[in-house]
C-alpha cells in the first residue's frame, strides 16, 4: 500500500498536477499574504472540473511549499509571507540586512525540507494505528475535541485575548446563519435562498485574507519587496542545518505535535518552536539578532506541521488550521469524506495524499533553492500593476465558486470586516475557524447527549479531552499572564466605535431568531449572548483606557490590565486602509456596468495609466493576457462571466458576458 | 500526460469557433466539438454524481460528434440551487441537461416556495431505479429479516440528514415498524453510517450502490444485518427484493409482519409515493422545455447505445445496480407519480414528522 501509493504519485496522471499545485503554492507563498489559505482558496472554485485524483494532486502541491516559499519575503523584506514564518522574521530578517540572506535562506529551505518529510513519515506510521483511535471517537469526543480547538485559536490568535476570543465567537455566530441544523428553520436568512445554506466559506476566506493584503499593498503604495537582494553563498547555509540536527528534529516533533491539534496548528507553531530553541540552545541571548538557529527552528517545524495538521483533518474531518479548512472543503468536493473509511478502504487514497505531501515539500524546497532570484522579481512588480489584476483574479475566483454574482456581495462585505479586523486587531484565522466549526459543534452537542445523554463526559475519551482542556486553560493564563510589549495604537476612537457597532451583529441576530422552535434558536442565542458580553467587557475596557483617569485604575488592578493588554492593537490607520478599499465596489460598479471580462480590462489599463501614463504597453500587454486567459477558461469551465448592463444595447460574444 | 484538461481546452477553443453556427440548425444532429453540460445539484461524491460519473464516457461515445461531457455540480439549498439554475439558464440545444434524484423530486412534492423548476415542463431522457436498504447491527438481530431485538429496545437511534428533504420517507417508514426510534438529525447518510459502525446508533439505511460498496462488507464481517428492502415495485403492482439480494423482506412483506395486515388503503398509497422516489425516479435526466424531438431523440438513441454496451452491461451492476435504465416517455409518468402527492399521503408524511417533533410540514 506504501509503495504502491509511491508509485502513483508519479504516474503522468498525478505527478504533472501536483508540480503544478507546487508553483502555484511557491509563486503565492512569495506573495505576502498571499499564501496557502489563498493559494487553496483561488484553487478550490476550479476543483470540481478536474478528475479527483489531479485535484488532490495540486491541492496538496499548493499547499506544501507555502510555508516554504513564504521565507522569501521574511527574510528579504521582514514582512511574513504567512502566520507560519513570522518567527522566521526575527533572525532571518537581520542576518539578510548583514548580507546573509543566501545563508538564512538555504539554512532555512533545507530546514523546511527535513521537516516537512519527517512530518509526512510521522504521519504514516500514525495513521496505521488510527482506526481504534477513530472508532473511540464518537460524538461526545468530537464535541469535546472541538470545543479544545476552539479554546485554543480563540486565545492565541490576537495580541489580545479577550478580542480573540471575540473574532471566534463573532465567526460562530455568522456559522449559523442558514437553516438551522436540527430542525431545518431557517435562521437569519430573510427569505433568500443565498443564505440558507450559509455564507460561503471560499468568499469568506478571500474576503477576509486576501483582500486586506491587496488593500494593505496598495496602501504601501510601492513594490511588495522593497529592493532586497540575493547573494550567492548558500553553501554556509546548508552547512548550518546539518551541524543543527538534533535542533531541526526537536523542532519538527513538535512541530507534528503542535499541528495535530486541531485549530491550533498553523498560527503558533512557529512561536513554540522559537520559544523551544530559546530555552533549550546556548547562547540564547543571541538569539533575534541574527542567529541562524533562530530560522532553523521556526522552518523545521512550520513544515512538519502540516503532516501533523492533516492527521485530524483527514480522520475527523476538523481542520488542523485555517488552511486547512479549505483543503477540507476540496476534498469532499472531489468526493472524499474525512473519516474512518481514509484508514480502511480509502488508505491507498491516505496514502497518495501523505506521499504527495513528502514529494511536494522536497520539490518545493529544492525549487526555492534554484528559483530564488528569478521569483524574487515578482516581489517588485509595482503595486499599481499587481494591485488591479490581483483584485481581478479574486473576483474570477469568488464568481467561479458558485457562478452566483451575489457572492460579489459576500465577498465586499468579508472584504471590509478582514479589512477593519486587520487594522483594528481582531483576529481573522480565529474568525474563519469559529465560523467553520459552528454548525459542527451544535450538532454534535444535540447528537452527543441524544446518544450518550450526559454519560459521554464520564468515556475515557472525554476524561482525557477534557483534562487536556484545563491544561490549555491554565497554560493559557500563565501564558497571556506575562507582560507583553505594547504595540503602538491609534485611531482609538474608532476602535472604540467598532466594537459598538459589531455588537449590531449578535444583537440583530437574537431579534431574527427569537420566535423559532427553541432546538433551532437556543444555540445561537447563546453565542449571540456571549458575543454581547464580550464586546460590552472590550468596549468597556478600551473606554475606561481612553480616558488618563480610569486608565490608572486599570493599570493597577492586574486581572484588568491583563484582559485590556494590547486592547488597541492595529495595523496602520483604517481610513487610509478604506480609501483604498473602495476600489472593490467600484471594480463591482464596473462589471455590472460592461460585464466582467471588459470590466477586468478597464480596471488594469485605468489603474496603470492614472499612476504612470507612459505605462501603456504594460497595462495594454497585461489586459490582453488577462483577456486570453479569462477566454480559455471561459470554454474550459463553461463559464458565462457576470454580463453587464451593455450586454443589452451591444450584441457581445457570450465569453464576454453576452446571452447566448 | 496533460489529456483532459487539454481536451477541454481544444474543446473550448472549438465551441468559440462555432458558436453561432448552433447545432439545432442542421438537419443531422451533432454535437462535434461541443461541451456538454450536466446540472447535478449536489457536491462531488454523492450518489447522482457517481452515477452521471460513470455515464460520462459512454454519454461522450456515443453521442453523435463524440462531444466532451462534464458535470457542473451546483449544490445547495437542498437541491434548489442547482433546480433553479438549469431552470434559468435552459439552453435547448442539447448541451444543457439536468441530473435528477428524489431530493429533486421532494423538494417539488412538497411545494417549497424557494423552488422556481418544474420537473414535468422538461423533456426527461431516462430515469434509473434503485432501492433502498435498511440494517441493523448484528448483535441486536438474530439474523438477516429479523427486528424482534430493535422492538425490544426502549430506544433505537437513527440517522436523519434533514426533516424537509426525502429524508422524512424514514420517519414514516420506521413508525410503521413498531420500533420505538428515535433520530439523529445532521447526519448524512456516510457520516450516520460511520456512526452505525461506531455502535451509536442502532439501524441506518444506504441507497443501492452505497448497500453494495459499504454496507455488503460489513454484513460479510459479521458487523451488520440487513433486516428490510424497500423492494421493488413490479409492472403487475406487486413488490419484490432486488436480484443482488434476494433474501431480503420488502417492506410490505415486514408491514403485514409488524401490523398484522397487509399494506393496503392510505398506507399503501403514502408507500407508493415512496417507492416512486426511491425506485423509479430516483435518479433522471432531463432536457430543457423546447428541446428539439430531433435532438431529444438523438440523446435517447445515445443512452441506448449506452446500455447495449458490453462495458456497461459488465460494469454496471457493481456501479448503479442492475436495474434496468429507462428511456423517454414512460419517464415522464413515473416522475409524475413521484411528486405530485395526494392529500391523504401529505398528512400521512405530516402526522409522522409530527410524530418524531420535527417543526417541518408539508403544505
Amino acid at each position: 500500500m506504501f509503495i504502491a501509493a509511491l508509485f502513483e504519485l508519479f504516474q503522468p496522471t498525478h505527478f504533472p498536477y501536483l508540480l503544478f499545485g507546487v508553483l502555484l503554492g511557491l509563486t503565492l507563498g512569495i506573495l505576502p499574504g498571499l499564501g496557502g489559505t489563498s493559494a487553496l482558496a483561488i484553487l478550490l472554485p476550479f476543483i470540481y472540473t478536474f478528475e479527483p485524483g489531479v485535484a488532490l494532486a495540486m491541492m496538496i502541491g499548493a499547499l506544501a511549499p507555502t510555508t516554504t516559499s513564504d521565507t522569501f519575503p521574511a527574510v528579504l523584506l521582514g514582512i511574513p509571507g504567512t502566520a507560519g514564518s513570522q518567527a522566521t522574521v526575527l533572525d532571518g530578517h537581520p542576518m539578510a540586512k548583514r548580507g546573509e540572506a543566501a545563508r538564512a535562506l538555504s539554512a532555512a529551505f533545507l530546514a523546511s525540507l527535513v521537516g516537512g518529510v519527517f512530518g509526512a513519515l510521522i504521519l504514516s506510521i500514525s495513521i496505521v494505528f488510527a482506526r481504534p483511535i477513530i472508532m473511540a471517537f464518537g460524538f461526545g469526543e468530537q464535541f469535546l475535541l472541538i470545543l479544545l480547538a476552539l479554546l485554543m485559536v480563540g486565545a492565541l490568535t490576537g495580541a489580545n485575548f479577550l478580542k480573540g476570543i471575540a473574532s471566534c465567537f463573532v465567526g460562530l455566530v455568522i456559522g449559523t446563519i442558514g437553516l438551522a441544523e436540527i430542525t431545518g428553520d431557517p435562521r437569519f436568512t430573510f427569505g433568500t435562498l443565498y443564505l440558507r445554506d450559509g455564507f460561503p466559506l471560499i468568499v469568506m476566506g478571500l474576503g477576509l485574507f486576501a483582500v486586506p493584503e491587496i488593500v494593505g499593498l496598495m496602501q504601501s503604495r510601492s513594490t511588495i519587496a522593497g529592493g532586497g537582494k540575493l547573494k550567492i553563498g548558500w553553501l554556509d547555509g546548508l552547512r548550518d542545518v546539518t551541524k543543527n540536527w538534533f535542533l531541526v528534529l526537536r523542532c519538527s516533533s513538535l512541530g507534528v505535535m503542535v499541528g495535530a491539534l486541531p485549530g491550533l496548528g498553523g498560527t503558533v507553531v512557529d512561536w513554540i518552536a522559537y520559544s523551544h530553541a530559546k530555552q533549550t540552545v546556548k547562547n540564547p541571548e543571541k538569539l533575534g539578532t541574527g542567529d541562524i538557529r533562530g530560522v532553523i527552528a521556526p522552518e523545521s517545524a512550520n513544515n512538519a506541521k502540516e503532516g501533523g495538521a492533516l492527521i485530524p483533518t483527514i480522520l475527523f474531518g476538523i481542520p488542523g488550521s485555517g488552511n486547512k479548512v479549505l483543503l477540507l472543503g476540496g476534498l469532499i468536493l472531489v468526493g472524499i469524506e474525512p473519516g474512518i473509511e481514509m484508514v480502511t478502504t480509502q488508505l491507498d487514497v491516505t496514502y497518495l495524499i501523505i506521499w504527495s505531501l513528502a514529494v511536494a515539500n522536497v520539490i518545493g524546497a529544492g525549487l526555492c533553492i534554484f528559483l530564488a532570484r528569478p521569483m524574487a522579481q515578482l516581489t517588485r512588480v509595482p503595486f499599481y500593476i499587481l494591485a488591479p489584476v490581483l483584485i481581478a483574479l479574486i473576483f474570477f475566483a469568488t464568481f467561479n465558486a458558485s457562478r452566483d454574482w451575489i457572492d460579489f456581495f459576500s465577498l465586499m462585505v468579508f472584504g471590509a470586516i478582514g479589512v477593519v479586523f486587520k487594522a483594528f486587531g481582531w483576529s481573522r484565522p480565529a474568525l474563519l475557524i469559529g465560523f467553520f466549526l459552528a454548525s459542527k459543534i451544535e450538532l454534535l452537542s444535540y447528537q452527543a447527549n441524544a446518544a450518550y445523554g450526559w454519560s459521554f463526559l464520564t468515556r475515557t475519551g472525554s476524561l482525557l479531552l477534557v483534562a487536556l482542556a484545563l491544561a490549555t486553560i491554565v497554560f493559557l493564563i500563565r501564558q497571556k499572564g506575562s507582560e507583553v510589549a505594547e504595540s503602538s495604537r491609534s485611531d482609538q476612537k474608532g476602535q472604540l466605535i467598532f466594537t459598538g457597532v459589531l455588537a449590531l451583529f449578535p444583537a440583530a441576530m437574537i431579534l431574527a431568531i427569537i420566535e423559532l422552535d427553541p432546538r433551532a434558536n437556543v444555540f445561537p442565542i447563546a453565542l449571540s449572548g456571549a458575543l454581547l458580553i464580550m464586546l460590552f467587557m472590550i468596549a468597556g475596557l478600551q473606554a475606561m483606557r481612553l480616558n488618563p483617569t480610569t486608565s490608572k485604575t486599570v493599570s493597577r488592578f492586574t486581572p484588568l490590565r491583563i484582559m485590556s493588554q494590547n486592547i488597541f492593537e492595529n495595523e496602520g490607520t483604517l481610513s487610509g486602509h478604506l480609501r483604498n478599499y473602495m476600489i472593490l465596489p467600484v471594480f463591482f460598479g464596473l462589471v455590472m456596468l460592461l460585464g466582467f471580462p471588459i470590466a477586468a480590462v478597464a480596471l488594469i489599463n485605468g489603474f496603470v495609466l492614472m499612476h504612470d501614463r507612459r505605462k501603456y504597453i504594460v497595462s495594454g500587454a497585461i489586459s490582453a493576457a488577462v483577456l486570453i486567459i479569462l477566454w480559455t477558461l471561459s470554454g474550459a469551465l463553461t463559464l458565462q462571466y457576470p454580463a453587464g448592463v451593455i450586454a443589452n444595447v451591444i450584441s457581445l460574444p457570450w465569453w464576454l458576458g453576452g446571452a447566448y | 500526460m496533460f489529456k483532459k484538461p487539454v481536451r477541454k481546452l481544444l474543446g473550448s477553443a472549438l465551441i468559440a469557433a462555432t458558436m453561432f453556427g448552433a447545432a439545432s440548425a442542421n438537419a443531422e444532429v451533432s454535437f462535434e466539438g461541443q461541451t456538454i453540460t450536466v446540472v447535478i445539484p449536489f457536491k462531488e461524491g454523492g450518489g447522482t454524481s457517481r452515477v452521471f460519473r460513470f455515464f460520462q464516457p459512454y454519454l461522450s461515445k456515443y453521442l453523435p460528434g463524440n462531444p466532451v461531457v462534464q458535470l457542473q455540480n451546483i449544490p445547495g439549498g437542498g437541491t434548489i440551487k442547482g433546480a433553479n439554475f438549469f431552470h434559468n439558464n435552459q439552453n435547448p440545444d442539447g448541451t444543457f441537461l439536468f441530473a435528477t434524484s428524489s431530493s429533486v423530486n421532494i423538494q417539488q412534492a412538497t411545494g417549497n416556495d424557494l423552488a422556481e423548476f418544474d420537473l414535468s415542463e422538461y423533456r426527461p431522457v431516462m430515469s434509473l431505479a434503485t432501492t433502498t436498504h435498511w440494517f441493523t447491527r448484528s448483535d441486536l438481530a438474530s439474523g438477516p429479516n429479523d427486528i424482534s431485538g430493535l422492538q425490544a429496545r426502549e430506544l433505537s437511534l437513527f440517522p436523519l440528514e434533514t426533516a424537509s428533504s426525502a429524508d422524512l420517507f424514514h420517519l414514516w417508514i420506521y413508525d410503521k415498524l413498531g420500533i420505538n426510534a428515535r433520530p439523529i438529525p445532521g447526519l448524512s447518510t456516510s457520516a450516520g453510517f460511520q456512526s452505525f459502525l461506531r455502535g451509536e446508533l442502532q439501524m441506518a439505511s444506504q441507497g443501492t450502490s452505497g448497500f453494495l460498496s459499504k454496507v455488503v462488507p460489513e454484513i460479510d464481517a459479521g458487523n451488520a444485518v440487513q433486516f428490510m428492502t424497500l423492494g421493488v415495485l413490479q409492472a403487475d403492482g406487486s413488490v419484490a427484493p432486488p436480484s443482488y439480494s434476494s433474501d431480503a423482506i420488502t417492506f410490505p412483506e415486514m408491514y403485514e409482519k409488524v401490523n398484522g395486515m397487509p399494506l393496503e388503503g392510505e398506507d399503501l398509497e403514502a408507500f407508493k409515493v415512496i417507492a416512486a422516489n426511491w425506485g423509479p425516479a430516483s435518479k433522471g435526466l432531463f432536457l430543457p422545455t423546447g428541446t428539439p424531438q430531433d435532438v431529444v431523440d438523438a440523446w435517447r438513441e445515445a443512452i441506448r447505445k449506452m446500455t447495449e454496451d458490453p462495458q456497461f452491461i459488465a460494469d454496471a451492476p457493481g456501479n448503479i445496480g442492475p436495474f434496468p435504465v429507462m428511456i423517454g416517455e414512460p419517464v415522464e409518468e413515473i416522475f409524475a407519480n413521484a411528486v405530485n402527492l395526494s392529500d391523504a399521503s401529505k398528512s400521512q408524511f405530516n402526522a409522522a414528522l409530527k410524530k418524531y417533533g420535527m417543526t417541518f410540514r408539508i403544505p
